[in-house]
């Protein structure tokens, strides 16, 4: 059972959050489902882990999850639609504390929407836009075999924190 | 993480909030209820999102409906402040189409009667 695996039920929405104890360069998150409500729970766990890793302001904050919940949210409605919606994708985030350039994958097996439909158009199809505002960088991919949105944000600083964190307060 | 939706009426205005989180999940809640409250013949709709801590494209796709279905006799704003509503909503060109407003007081001002 792949279902939900590994995400937290909680809902983190101030900066008290528990950081992942290991690994804290790295987010990864496999086989999600593609819906909604997971789409919605990767992004909470992503908020946090971006909570504790990186030592930015509340707009670059903003405006890293935002980007990333277009990308997954791109993969949850639309990579799968022809086939009832049933899918995976995968996101990974990697931090360079060197480079300082926080790179965000979002990965599917589905297929690329390629436009709206005309009655759509006022009211959808903001996802791709809102990403190419948001990060310095975003390329799309799209082939038979899936399509991989990838988001590069520079000057994303690290904290400072020491090689073991338990927790932020 | 989730959705809460309020309609208060100030006279014939109605004011439709929403706290928590607006996204692909939770915009059909805050669209269900927007229709609902246009058919009771409101002279003004603000929507009110200042207790919304997060807006992704889906709400603001909900914000376009909701100005497009409002007749243009009735009055309508949405109400929000930060980087997490209004910023993303400047930034896609939405602040003048759907009339955006920092506070409550300042879209009351504007659109009630």
């Amino acid at each position: 059972m792949t279902t939900d695996k590994g995400y937290s039920e909680l809902a983190m929405t101030t900066p008290n959050y528990s950081c992942p104890s290991a690994d804290g360069d790295r987010f990864v998150a496999s086989e999600v489902n593609a819906d909604a409500i997971t789409a919605s729970h990767v992004r909470h766990k992503f908020s946090s882990w971006l909570g504790c890793r990186a030592d930015i302001d509340a707009t670059r904050f903003s405006d890293i999850v935002l980007a990333v919940n277009e990308a997954m949210a791109n993969a949850a409605e639309f990579a799968y639609a022809h086939v009832g919606g049933i899918g995976k994708f995968d996101v990974e985030a990697v931090q360079d504390g060197h480079s300082r350039i926080l790179t965000v994958t979002v990965s599917d097996q589905g297929r690329w929407r390629h436009s709206d439909s005309t009655e759509e158009k006022r009211t959808r199809g903001r996802g791709i836009p809102l990403m190419q505002m948001l990060a310095e960088d975003v390329t799309i991919d799209h082939s038979p075999l899936g399509t991989i949105v990838c988001l590069r944000f520079e000057n994303v600083h690290s904290r400072s924190y020491g090689p073991v964190v338990q927790e932020v307060f | 993480m989730g959705c809460v939706i309020n309609e208060e009426w100030i006279g014939r205005t109605v004011v439709v909030s929403a706290s928590g989180v607006v996204d692909m999940l939770t915009s059909p809640q805050l669209e269900a209820s927007i229709t609902t409250s246009l058919t009771k013949n409101p002279s003004a709709i603000i929507i009110d999102l200042s207790n919304v801590e997060f807006l992704a494209s889906a709400g603001m796709g909900v914000l376009v409906a909701a100005r497009d279905q409002t007749a243009s006799d009735i009055g309508f704003g949405v109400v929000a402040s930060g980087p997490a509503t209004s910023r993303p909503l400047k930034l896609v060109g939405l602040a003048d189409i759907v009339g955006l407003y920092a506070t409550l007081d300042e879209a009351r001002a504007a659109l009630c009667e």
